[in-house]
């Protein structure tokens, strides 16, 4: 299984963040772009589905959508961010993802620890880059 | 001892640091109000430091440095430093930190490293510290995690020794 893109979207639906993972043309990365924007839709939908009465909130939210050569995945934060993953064949197991967005979400959480990054703003933390890396890369 | 959660410590202090930066603007003003905070911070704290630690009297500045490094630091901030680079006569030494319970998670923003000197607090703390107990010293970073550098090391320098003046004399 690998991962071809992770991505961090912000609570008003901003791009916070996305990285191709295996080198990709200026084209494959605006496709990028357009197949997370796509998932957005599909991860509001199923959070307005989910909140009924009594049932607790799951953060990971499984798979979005398939295209023909990878499928989406989504992680939704209790503060609204969004975490997206667009992986390849073969699909991968539901405890696999949720303990990569588990990661995923950890190096978050580091990154909007430090005083100096702005709640919002676009990440550009070098320690990010590489935290992501160590874990699209050890899958 | 009572112990605090060191998450909380981190995000308090590097709050105060990003405020002051966009308060002043100036990193120079910032490095400067940090030593000025730490200093009174640590003409309060020797005083539980002496009496929380009970240690005897230190010998030499030797001694000091090394009670700072390995009590003091780990009374305060839970970490050990090590004292080397001592020059010849003695009076100068490095504190080497390997891990910062002040830097964790700290990333600078572009154009503050090499200015920034985010723990300058510290040197304030032992510079007021020192000062209660008659030692002058200057204190600076010569290295930083923040910068990019393996370690932390703080430039320890002894400039004088005041005199142990007691507040009565003796022939009363």
């Amino acid at each position: 299984m690998t991962i071809t893109c992770a991505a961090v979207v912000g609570r008003a639906n901003n791009p916070l963040y996305l990285e191709a993972c295996k080198p990709a043309s200026d084209e494959e990365v605006l496709k990028y772009h357009y197949v997370v924007h796509c998932a957005l839709d599909t991860v509001e939908e199923k959070v307005a589905l989910r909140t009924q009465p009594g049932e607790i909130a799951d953060s990971y939210l499984g798979m979005l959508y398939p295209t023909e050569d990878h499928k989406v995945y989504g992680y939704v934060s209790n503060t609204s961010i969004k975490f997206i993953f667009v992986v390849e064949e073969p699909a991968p197991k539901d405890e696999d993802m949720r303990a990569l967005f588990k990661r995923f979400h950890a190096a978050f959480i580091d990154v909007v620890s430090n005083p100096f990054y702005e709640i919002g703003q676009p990440i550009t933390s070098t320690s990010f880059d590489a935290s992501v890396r160590t874990i699209v890369t050890t899958v | 001892m009572e112990t605090m959660n060191a998450e909380i410590f981190t995000l308090t202090y590097g709050s105060m640091v990003r405020q002051l930066l966009v308060d002043t603007e100036d990193v120079e003003e910032v490095n400067k109000q940090l030593d000025k905070m730490g200093y009174n911070i640590g003409v309060r704290l020797i005083d539980e430091f002496l009496a929380k630690s009970k240690i005897n009297k230190c010998v030499d500045f030797r001694d000091s440095a090394e009670k700072l490094a390995k009590v003091g630091f780990k009374m305060f901030l839970n970490t050990t430093a090590s004292v080397t680079s001592w020059n010849a006569e003695g009076t100068e030494c490095s504190l080497i930190l390997e891990d910062n319970p002040m830097t964790d998670f700290v990333e600078l923003p572009e154009g503050c490293s090499r200015k920034l000197r985010y723990c300058n607090l510290l040197c304030g703390v032992i510079r007021g510290a020192l000062r209660m107990v008659n030692l002058n010293v200057s204190c600076n970073f010569v290295q930083d995690v923040l910068w990019d550098d393996p370690v932390s090391e703080l430039r320890l320098k002894l400039i004088s020794t005041g005199a142990e003046n007691y507040p009565f004399k003796d022939d009363d």
